[in-house]
This record gives structure tokens, sequence and C-alpha cells, in this order.
């Protein structure tokens, strides 16, 4: 791309040379002249001259011009208020306006101290008001959601939030209503306002009316301290501020990584902290002593016993990991476990193959994509909810999104996310394929992005990649079911000196078993390991059937409680910072001291290069040719029943489990069925039915989806448990 | 320059040109055809030959409004007409008449309008409370579909063009341009900011001529004349006739096609019948509600751009009210004032407060109960309106308020100085009720409207609780 | 409450008529208003299921305009325009004439669930006032004299006089 042209521009006598469209609000900022603004806000769409805070004056035209709604043109010369009597007389009235019925409560509203109204009213204001008339008045607050309250009165309808309902996350269910004076920001019949991305409107809103229930008058500005984080929820990464009074977190926002998250962040990330403060917490190091359960040790009789225990085991060792360790724990148990003790055993949560790098690229960049294929059952919102507001960036940006699922743009059966790269590497491509095939050959900027579980580690991703030729401005983005599954894959990779993973025995005593964290120990073959194992170290927040098999039980650290490297699905290393002080010990101090006991050095704290307060991708590794396995057959669509598909919903798991405030988030008790099938078992959406199979059977009600295939029936994996790949649905009697 | 001239309405009189074969019978659809068989840009010349300006209010002229666009060969996106019969300025009622008593003049215009940008698509933007009307334009497309003067290849010319009549749902604010596209894109009508014009990106964010019903019904003749010949009617810079919309204490209201230029005093007496009941006129809007009023000594104002402009108001959208000496200036402000709070889309701040700040003292004004320095206020809040909105509808509050102050200000004073209205009841505005004053069912929040009253007479009065 | 009928091939037609299938929202909520005299919750799932929106999107756009009615109305729509041409001949006597004769005040509906009255602004027939729009159909220069008997028609009932004359015969 050559160098974008350079315009200059005179702002308060002040020549500046931008290039030509930047907007007048940044081109002022660029010489440090401030345009105060409202509704502004570039990441939430093209500019809408709402609140008329920046009138300007521009030479040439004879009326004030919003400053937001300029692009910098050459020649252009622009007085602000600063310089312009006009122009301050014009912000002077906007602002007189704004006031004219916002309350003057600033003193019990939570925005006080941080709020821009109150910010530039001090700046620019006038000291008093010539409004004699009551001020206009709601009932207060009004939650909109249980996360969310709306304080009606101090609206100052900047659209900011309707705006980024509607064209970031495109929920289209925070809305304004009426007309004029009387428009007020409301949801549909008094219904929650529940999306996934419903809390970043209490940081958009630039006053006090929408703001974070959990947070309302916790906490004054004053009180608080700001560490910059990373969520370790889901293996986006979305870069936090992590706000923490009194050494109890209180509130989490927004970190802009412009190349992760845009500044925006889903609302398991940003309110599941509830956990933090369980008192079911595992809060000590604790030994198992046969027949009275549990006693605390201290940290050297802990390493002492699991020295004891793994060096007993030796190249029986197993390890669990949960995907939710940080590099540098997984290191150290990596290096333990395969450099010292030698065994290559391990379950990881995945193993994403090392080809994948060649395609590796900032989430950014798929809003310059021309097309992006998703392939895979999983919804793209529920297994990394980041990707899925990139996506829709891209669409609007002009890509074309193709889905390939059983409810997607091209419907398929279940299961045959494998069987469709596959076809499309080849070429040999029927029905619906053959126009996607077309598609994808003929952009040259095309994003993959693989949205299930994927046993092949992305090989199939990779392959089809390859196939394309995909280069330059092309990116595949394999999602992992795992914070930092990446990270630990790449951590027990790097250990194990080429050698490859080797699976758990099938049976048999095995000599020790590491549980690296709460999501390993509910998997069931975890559970069947610790059954078997001699000796079994687990590290968990919360008690499990797992946890009270081991002998050694580490309490585990929330990633808001540790300093580590987690990496997120880009392949980004990104850095946690402890904003609170866990219970227990920290994990890593402890792994550390066990690999001095096997002559390793690991540092206590993390030392790990490259990252920093906002970082950067490494670089994409050469193309290798990569070989994928046979696919495996999709799923059948059976001629009378249904297929089962589910799917794991990003608002549930423990730290769901212990924010009540988010059970409203959680996936309705409902089953999708396809418009036709609906109506040829004549069941109206909302109609509760029976659906069963193999002597399981569940109460739901219907949902119907126009966009789900045929004979598939779709639920949550919350509300499937124990139902058959096939399932029967009947009308509850 | 005296009299009617009916040039748009000339055969509408006397022969039901709402039927396609009557139309034609006095010539209709033959600008059409010579339009067809013309190159655009030659029609695009004949326009600017012309000298039309828009009809709708703001008087940009029609043919440079055309030439904005980008030729058909020079973009990759479709071209889209949309016709604004979103009428819906106080005092006007020209657009309705005209698709009520000559319907194929617009659908005429639509295709000659269409061909002339190279617009595949053409929507009619009509007001939804228009609903007869409606029906009956629904009814002439209809036919000239059928008799293929619509539609796919129309009359063998290879030009085709669909036609998509889109009734609104009730609000004014869908006049303006920016709004009445927003609302045919199926969302709220909220202007948008400027650039980018709708000539580059309108419709669909596609290049978009938008033109006045009667702007559109008017190509047919400005063909049929030959756009110079069109151009001698009416006086410089102010080319044609207008349908004007005479209303208020006059004794024939109506509307009255007039060549541009023509002295106001002709329409309201010699055609008007003058002010009504032998009462003595007061004052005159001359341009729709959001125009400054006149005064009885401006009566012989000629009725063109220029000359209403000098008289220190605006031609607007040809609506000319008239007042009678029973009229309280400071109730009417008070009602120009509630119209445009409720019209407000709510969008820019100067607006959606400033309109509903001025209701509040107008009405405490009106009700006698003001100070001194409220009307001050009064014409600061309006002068903070002025120019400081997205749309004009805050200057359209704002203008004529700010003029009845101006021109009127003793009857202003004596509200004030008497506690009270001078016309002690009497005005023939007394107690009028708004929509803003009625109960509002849907919002369910406290508002300061009034509710139900027991009394409605005493609407007008009551202050904000 | 009216039956729940099936809109959504009648709004799909409708869509088709546009480049843009939004573009067929408020037309959309006008039939499903036609259907049921009023936007019920449910007429906006509808609409919203039909043209891939949402029900809080369309019950927004339909707040935005004057004739889409957000709660029940009565049978029949009685609306007064209030502005300044008709006002200056006469119309809120006009309106408090309807007002006596149905015994409601504007912006509400008689008991009954027959009549709802209420002032408007604007309708575009200031030459001809005072108008009155019934269902939308204009009733023009309409003075308080004539209310009288504009609301026996709607009620169905013969002109006054005609009445009178029955009772004295019988």
């Amino acid at each position: 791309m050559s160098a974008p042209e350079l315009v200059t521009v005179t702002v308060d006598g002040r020549e500046i040379q931008v290039p030509k469209g930047t907007g007048m609000v940044e081109t002022a900022l660029s010489a440090g002249i401030e345009i105060p603004v409202f509704c502004y806000e570039p990441r939430i769409g093209p500019p809408l001259g709402a609140c008329r805070m920046c009138l300007c004056e521009v030479e040439g035209m004879p009326k004030l011009q919003a400053a937001c709604t300029l692009t910098a043109q050459d020649g252009m010369v622009v007085k602000t208020a600063a310089e312009s009597p006009m122009a301050k007389d014009g912000q002077e009235a906007v602002l007189e306006f704004i006031l004219l019925n916002h309350p003057l409560d600033c003193p019990d509203c939570d925005k006080g101290g941080e709020c821009p109204l109150q910010d530039l009213t001090f700046r620019y204001g006038p000291g008093t008001t010539r409004m004699r008339f009551p001020k206009r008045t709601f009932d207060k607050p009004i939650p909109i959601s249980p996360l969310i309250a709306l304080d009606r009165e101090r609206c100052i309808l900047c659209y900011r939030c309707t705006r980024f309902s509607e064209g970031v996350a495109e929920d289209g269910q925070l809305v304004a209503k009426n007309r004029g004076a009387q428009s007020i920001i409301t949801t549909f019949e008094d219904e929650p306002y529940r999306a996934h991305f419903s809390g970043n409107v209490t940081e958009l809103c630039p006053v006090g009316a929408l703001t974070s229930t959990a947070y309302r008058f916790k906490a004054r500005p004053w009180e608080i301290q700001s560490v910059p984080s990373v969520c370790g929820l889901c293996p986006v990464g979305c870069n936090t501020w992590v706000t923490t009074r009194e050494g109890k977190v209180v509130r989490i926002l927004s970190r802009n990584h412009p190349e992760v998250d845009e500044g925006w962040i889903c609302d398991k990330g940003r309110f599941a902290y509830g956990h933090l403060r369980s008192e079911d917490r595992i809060a000590k190091l604790l030994r198992r002593v046969r027949r009275r359960g549990f006693e605390e040790v201290g940290l050297g009789d802990a390493v002492a016993d699991a020295e004891a225990g793994l060096r007993q085991a030796g190249d029986s060792v197993v390890v669990a990991f949960a995907g939710t360790e940080t590099l540098e724990v997984a290191d150290a148990i990596s290096r333990i476990v395969r450099g010292t003790l030698g065994s290559d055993l391990a379950l990881l949560p995945e193993e994403p193959i090392a080809a994948l790098d060649a395609w590796r690229a900032p989430l950014s960049a798929l809003r310059s994509m021309q097309v992006c294929l998703v392939l895979g059952d999983e919804p793209v919102v529920e297994r990394a909810p980041g990707v899925d507001l990139w996506l829709r960036a891209a669409r609007r940006a002009g890509a074309a999104i193709i889905t390939v699922n059983p409810a997607g743009s091209v419907q398929v059966p279940p299961g045959s996310a494998a069987q469709i790269a596959a076809a499309l590497a080849s070429g040999q491509v029927s029905g619906d394929l053959v126009e996607v095939d077309r598609v994808l050959r003929e952009a040259s900027r095309v994003a993959i992005v693989w949205s299930e579980d994927d046993p092949s580690g992305g090989a199939h991703a990779a392959a089809l990649a390859s196939a394309l030729g995909l280069g330059e401005g092309s990116a595949v983005y394999w999602l992992p079911r795992t914070p930092n599954g990446k990270g630990i894959a790449d951590a027990w990779r790097a250990a194990g000196d080429g050698r490859p993973t080797q699976a758990p025995p099938a049976e048999g005593e095995i000599g020790a078993l590491i549980v690296g964290g709460d999501a390993a120990t509910a998997d069931p073959r975890v559970l069947a390991l610790a059954e078997r194992a001699r000796f079994v170290v687990t590290s968990a927040m919360f008690m499990s059937e797992v946890a009270s098999w081991s002998h050694l039980l580490l309490p585990g650290a929330a990633p808001l409680e540790r300093d580590g490297t987690v990496v997120n699905l880009e392949g980004r290393p990104q850095r946690q910072h402890r904003a609170v002080q866990g219970p227990g010990i920290d994990e890593l101090v402890f792994w550390s001291e066990l690999a001095g006991r096997f002559g390793i050095a690991v540092s206590p704290w993390p030392t790990f290069e490259g990252v920093g307060e906002q970082a950067a991708l490494p670089a994409r590794a050469a193309a290798a040719t990569v070989q994928a396995p046979a696919p495996s057959p999709p799923a059948d669509v059976p001629a009378d029943g249904f297929a089962l598909l589910t799917y794991r919903a990003a608002f549930s798991g423990r730290e769901v489990d212990h924010t009540p405030a988010l059970d409203f988030q959680r996936p309705l008790a409902e089953v999708e069925l396809a418009h036709a099938d609906a109506s040829r078992l004549g069941l109206a959406p909302g109609d509760a039915v029976v659906v069963s199979s193999n002597g399981t059977s569940r109460e739901l009600a219907v949902r119907v989806n126009r966009r789900l295939l045929g004979g598939v029936a779709r639920i949550a994996a919350d509300h499937a448990a124990g139902l058959g790949a096939q399932v029967e649905i009947a009308r509850k009697a | 320059m005296s009299g009617p001239r009916r040039v748009l309405l000339e055969h509408a009189a006397e022969h039901d040109v709402t039927k396609l074969s009557e139309y034609e019978k006095v010539g209709g659809y033959e600008s059409l055809r010579r339009a067809l068989g013309m190159e655009r840009q030659q029609l695009i010349d004949e326009f600017l030959a012309s000298g039309i300006r828009g009809r709708g209010g703001a008087g940009f002229p029609m043919g440079r409004k055309a030439s904005f666009l980008p030729k058909p060969e020079q973009t990759p996106k479709p071209i889209y007409l949309a016709v604004n019969a979103d009428e819906s300025e106080p005092g006007t009622f020209k657009d309705r008449e005209i698709i009520f008593s000559n319907p194929h003049a617009l659908v005429e215009g639509v295709v000659i309008a269409s061909y002339a940008i190279g617009a595949k698509g053409a929507f009619i933007y009509i007001r939804g409370e228009y609903f007869t009307e409606y029906e009956i334009l629904v009814a002439a497309l209809e036919e000239a579909r059928d008799r293929g003067l619509v539609g796919s290849n129309i009359l063998g010319s290879g030009f085709s063009l669909t036609i998509v009549v889109h009734r609104g749902a009730g609000a004014y604010i869908c006049g303006e341009e920016t709004a009445l596209l927003e609302s045919l894109e199926g969302k709220r009508g909220q202007p948008r900011s400027k650039p980018p014009f709708p000539a580059i990106a309108g419709l669909y964010a596609s290049p978009t001529l938008i033109n006045n019903v009667e702007t559109i019904a008017t190509l047919p003749t400005i063909l049929r004349l030959g756009g110079e010949e069109y151009g001698k009617l009416g006086v410089e810079n102010s080319a044609g006739t207008r349908v004007f919309s005479l209303s208020g204490n006059v004794v024939n209201g109506g509307n009255y096609e007039l060549e541009l230029g023509t002295p106001l005093r002709t329409l309201i007496e010699d055609l008007g019948g003058g002010v009504a009941d032998g009462r003595k006129l007061k004052a005159v809007i001359p341009g729709g509600s959001s125009v400054p009023v006149l005064t009885p000594d401006q009566i012989d104002t000629p009725l063109d751009f220029d000359s209403i402009a000098k008289a220190g108001s605006m031609l607007g959208s040809g609506a000319v009210i008239v007042i009678d000496d029973r009229c309280c200036m400071v109730q009417l402000a008070l009602r120009v004032a509630q119209f445009y709070q409720h019209e407000s889309c709510g969008k820019c701040t100067p607006c959606r407060e400033g309109t509903r700040w001025m209701v509040q003292i107008l009405r405490k004004i009106e009700s006698g109960e003001a100070s001194q320095n409220e009307l001050d206020l009064l014409l600061n809040v309006c002068d903070r309106i002025l120019g400081k909105c997205l749309c004009p509808l805050g200057d359209a509050a704002a203008m004529p308020v700010a003029s009845y102050v101006a021109k009127f200000r003793e009857e202003f004073q004596r509200h004030i100085d008497e506690g009270g209205c001078p016309f002690g009841g009497e005005s023939s505005l007394e107690g009028i009720l708004s929509p803003v004053d009625q109960h509002h069912q849907h919002v369910r929040a406290r508002i300061d409207v009034p509710l139900p009253l027991a009394d409605p007479t005493v609407a007008g009065r009551v202050a904000a609780s | 409450m009216a039956e729940v009928v099936d809109l959504y091939d009648q709004i799909q037609e409708i869509a088709d008529r546009y480049p843009v299938r939004r573009s067929a929202v408020i037309p959309a909520l006008q039939l499903a208003q036609k259907t049921y005299g009023w936007l019920p919750p449910h007429a906006f799932r509808q609409v919203a299921d039909a043209l891939e929106l949402t029900p809080a999107y369309c019950q927004s756009v339909a707040s935005f305009y004057d004739m889409f009615h957000l709660e029940p109305v009565g049978k029949c729509l009685i609306e007064i325009c209030t502005n300044v041409s008709c006002a200056l001949v006469g119309a809120q006597q006009v309106l408090e004439a309807f007002q006596d004769e149905l015994g409601i005040h504007a912006g509400e509906t008689t008991d009954d669930g027959e009549f709802t009255l209420r002032t408007i602004e604007c309708a575009g027939g200031c030459g001809w006032g005072t108008v009155v729009a019934v269902d939308h159909r204009y009733r023009e220069r309409v003075g308080a004299g004539d209310v009288r008997g504009i609301v026996r028609e709607l009620k169905g009932l013969p002109p006054e006089d005609e009445d009178e004359i029955e009772e004295e015969a019988q």
C-alpha cells in the first residue's frame, strides 16, 4: 500500500499535517488541541453528529460544523471554541442544553469522578443554570438486566449504547424508543438486555445513566486501584483493567488492545469474578491423611511429598492439563515430567499443530478479509466470544462470512467440518459447496476459523489453507477450547525433545497423576486416572471428586490472582498480572521449588520475554506441508427422530456458577428445531416438549430456528446431559 | 403578472385525469415518449434551462441537484430516485392535491427523472396519513404498468424502471431528505449528518436524487413547453409556477397554481376572497409554519424566492397561512413550538432539549406567569438553537417564534405586564390542545406533560408541573 | 385478544419489493397493525422473525411514528387536526364537541372500546379546516355543529332529524 496522502489543516492557527480523511477530532488532538465530544466514538461506527458538543467554525462555511463529522481536507481552516467566539457560543449553548434536564446528583452518582460530562462541564460549562422548570424525571433506577442499571434522567441520548448494540455486537436489543424529548433507551417489553457483550454499554456511557449493578455504590474513584491484566476465561485473551478496592476485585473494565479486542469484553470476562471470594475455595496446601481427610501442610513438606510421589512413579507420571495453567507453570511441569522423569504421558486439552503458525495473524486482520470461512459446529460466540465481534466487523467491512454448520449459511449435518475442509481442499465439491469453493479460490484474503474441538489439532484447517495457497493477507484462526491450551501445548512440546505425546494407558495402575486445574478435574477421564494412580497431585480452586482422590492439593489461583503468561488463540503471549492476593500460596512458587528438587531451574516469577502491557504477536512460521488425517464421517441425520447437536455455552462453568447475576445469561432450557420440523410436529415457539433418548429425557421449550438443518435438534450442553446422539421429540403430555 | 396560471394542474379541473385514458387525451405521457428518445444529459440540460427550483421547501435548483449524481457508468452502485411525498409542513397540502387530481403527472415525471439520472429503481415516499391519495397513486401506477409505461423495457426503449410506493407512518421529520432515506431503509426517521450528500451516498449508500412531488410532477410540463420556455414563466431566480396552499382565516382556502412572482395580495384577496368574517388581517405566514411571519404592510410582496427573502421570510413550501386579528400571537408561538417539539426526532441535543424548553417558557408567558427576563430567555434559547442543529428542524422552531416576538413584541409584553392573555379568552387559538399536551400512552415515564384535563379549554395554560 | 395470524409469507412478499429487506419494516408493521388493530408484543416478534431483526428493533422503529399504536385503540379512530390552520378556524371547538359527544378526553378510548379520540398535527387539509380523520379518511370543513351528526353516523344511527320523525310517528 502506498503512503497515505498528507494534507495540511489549520486548527486554531496551528498548521497540522495528517493523512487526508483523518477525523477532525483526531487531527486537532494530534496538535494537542482538545475538541470535546460525547456521542463521538469511532469504535462504534461512523460519526453521528448528534450531541453537537464538538461544534467548530470552519472557514468558508456559514454555520458551525460538528467536528466529529469532518475529515481533514487540504487547506481546511478550523477554529475551535478556544479561538472562535461563534464556536464558543455554540459549545456553551450545547452544554446548557445537555445539562438542562440532567440531574446534578454527582455526589451519589457512580460515574462521579470518572464522568466525561462532569469533566467537560467543569472545563467548559456554565457555572449556573437558567433552567427554572422541574427537570424531567423517570422511575429510577431501571434494571435493564440483572447486570446493568439505567438511570434515565441522567441519559443525554448520545446513542452510544444503542449504536454498540446495533452496530458492534449486532444484538439489536438495546434501542431508543419514542421520539424527541420523550426518547428513552430501553429493551423490548422490559425483557432483560441478554447478550454476550451487554456490559460494554456501561463503559461507553459518557454519563452515569448505564451503570454496572455489581459496582453500584461500591467504591469512589479515589479509593480504587487499577491493575492491567488479561482475561483468563477464554482463548481470546481480552486485555482488561481490574479495579480493586481494599484487596478485592470490584470491577473489570476493558483495556483496548486494537489487535485483540478493540476494547470490548464479554459479560463473562467482565462480571464473572464472584468465584474469587467464594467460601468453598481450597485455601490451603493440603495433604490427604488416611481416614482423616485432609490436613494443612507447609510448602516444604508439600514439595517433599510431591518429589517423593513423582520419583516413585518414574516414567509412569501422567499430566492432565486443564488449559488454564500459565505458560510458566506448564513449562515447569513439562520439564519435570518430560525432561527429568522421562514420561510423555499427558492429557492435553488440545494439541494444535505447529504448522498452523504459518497462518498466524492478529484477530484485527479479520476486518480486512474478503472471505471468512467458519467451520465447526460450535457457535463462535460461545467458544471465543471476542472472535464473533471481529467476524461481524469483517462482514460490515464487506467480507463474505460463510458459516458451514447445521445452522450456518451453508447447512450441513453435525460433525461435518473435517469432511468439508477435505472436500474444499481437494476441490471435489458439490451442492452449496461449489459456490463456496469458487468464492474461496477467487479471493486473495481469506480467513479460516475453526470452531469446535478438533482431534486433528488443526491439521484439516492447515491442509485447506495450504491447498488454497493462502498466503500473506490470509489467516487461520483455530479456536482452542481453553484459555491457554495453545501455550500449554507449546510448553509441553518444547520439553519433549521431539518425542510425541503418549496417551495414558487405558488400564492398570499408574505411578502418579498431576492435575493442573479445575477444568481437568471435571474430565471423567481424569477421574478414571486418579482412581488408578498411586500418587495424585492436584491444583484446584474447588473440591471435586478428583480433588478428593488427591494426595496433595494445591490451592489454585484464578487468573486475577496470579502473575504469568498465557498464549491466546492467535498465538500471542500475554501477561496476566496479579490484581488481588489469592487465598493460597503461589502455584508457580510450588512448581519452582519442586523443579529445583529435580535439578531444574525454574524462576518463581514470570520471566517470559516479549510480553508487555500490549503484547505483540510473534512473526509467522514458515509454511510447511500438512497432511491431514482422513476425516471421520459426519453424524447421521435420522429419517425419524433427530440428530442431537450440543454446544458448550460461554455462560456456563464454575465462574458463572459463582456469579448469580449472570444466571439470566445462561442458555435457556430450549431445544432448537428447524421451522419445517416444528411445523410437521405442530409445535410453536415456547411449546413444551420432551426430548429423550435411551431412557433419559429432558423437558425443554421449543425454539424455532429458521436457519437450522432439518432433522437436527440443537440444545445447549447444560440442558442435554445424558442425551445420546439421536433423540426423540414429543409434545409434553 | 396576475391571476392563476395553470400548467401543472391545467387539465385537472376539467377532466378526470386520474384515469390514464383521460390523461393521455390531454397529452399525457407525450413528454415521456420524447424523453426516451433523448440523451440523458439533454434531459438534465432541459431541467437546468427551465430554472426549476425544488418545490419542497429548500428551493435548490433541481437540474443542478440531478447533475451532482454520478453517471451510471461512473459508479458500480445502483442509482435511485426518491420522491418526497411526505408533505407535512403545517399549512401545506399541495402535493396531496397533485396526487389526488393528477397522479399520472407524478408517475410520468418519475419515469422521466429516473431515465435522466439512470435510475432503475424509484421510491415514492408518501406520508402515511394520505391513505386515499396512496390508493389513487397506486391505481395510476398499476394502469401505467399495464400499458408498459412503467416496468421493464418502457415503450420499447430498453429502459426499465421499478417504482415502489412506500407509505410513511406519521413523522414530520421524514420530509427531511436524509430522514426520509433512513425511514425508507426501515429505520427511525432521524436525519443523517451531511456530507456525504444523498447524491453520492443516499438510499442504501447509493447515489440518490430526492425531489418533491411537485418538482417531479412538473417535469412533463417542462419537456412539453421546453426548458427555456418554462423558464420564461415566473420571474428571475424563480422560474415557473407553484401550487400555493392557502389556509387560515381566509374565505376561499385551497390550492392555487400561480406564476412565481404573483403578489401575495392577489392570492389572498383576489383568489382567496380576502380575510374571512370581515376581520382584519393581522399576519401572514408565507411558506409553511417554519418561516418568519409577515405583517399586513408586506401584503404586496411578490411570491418568489428573492422577494420573500427580502421581506425577511422564506417561500418555503408555498403554504400561505392567513391570520386575522382574533389570534393571540403568543398562543400562535406556543402552538407552533409545540408542533416542533412533537416532531423533533430526538437525535441532536439543541433541537430535542431546546424545543421542549421553548414550549415550557412560552406556556409560562402565555399564562401570564413569566417574568421579563423570561421573554429575553426565550429569544436567547431561539438563538442558541439556530444554526446549531443537525438538520433544519431546530431552526424551523426557532425562526418563526423569534419572528413573532420581533414583530409582535408588544403583545408578548402585555402577557407579562397584565399577567395573562390580553384577549381574555377570546383568541381564536384559546385553549387549543396540541398532541404534546395529550396524554402520552406509550411513555410510562413521568413526564411533565399535563395529563388529560378536566377542562380541556385550559390545556394551553398548564405550566410544567 | 385477536388470534395470532401467520404473517410470515405476506411479509416476505413485501420484503421482496425492496433491494434491502429491512426496508419492509414499516410496511410489515402496517400489515400487523391492520391485522390486530394495534401492535401487541407478539406483532413485533412476528415482524422481527420474518425480517431477521429483533423485536426491540421493530418496536423502536414503530415508537418513532405517530400512526403506530403501541397500546390498544378503539375500533374507530377519530383524529382532529389542531395545528395552526385548523386551530385558526375552530379546531378546538370541534375537538370539544367530539369530547362531549363521546364522553372522553382527547387521548382516550371509550369504555366500550368503540372510539379513540385524539388530536394530531397537521394532516394536510389546511385550506379546508377543520380536518377530522376517521380511520384515516379525511372529513374536511368540519365545524363544531357537524360533530353530533358524524358521531351518530359512526355509531350507525340514522341522522338525528329522521330519528325524531320516527319517534313522532310512533
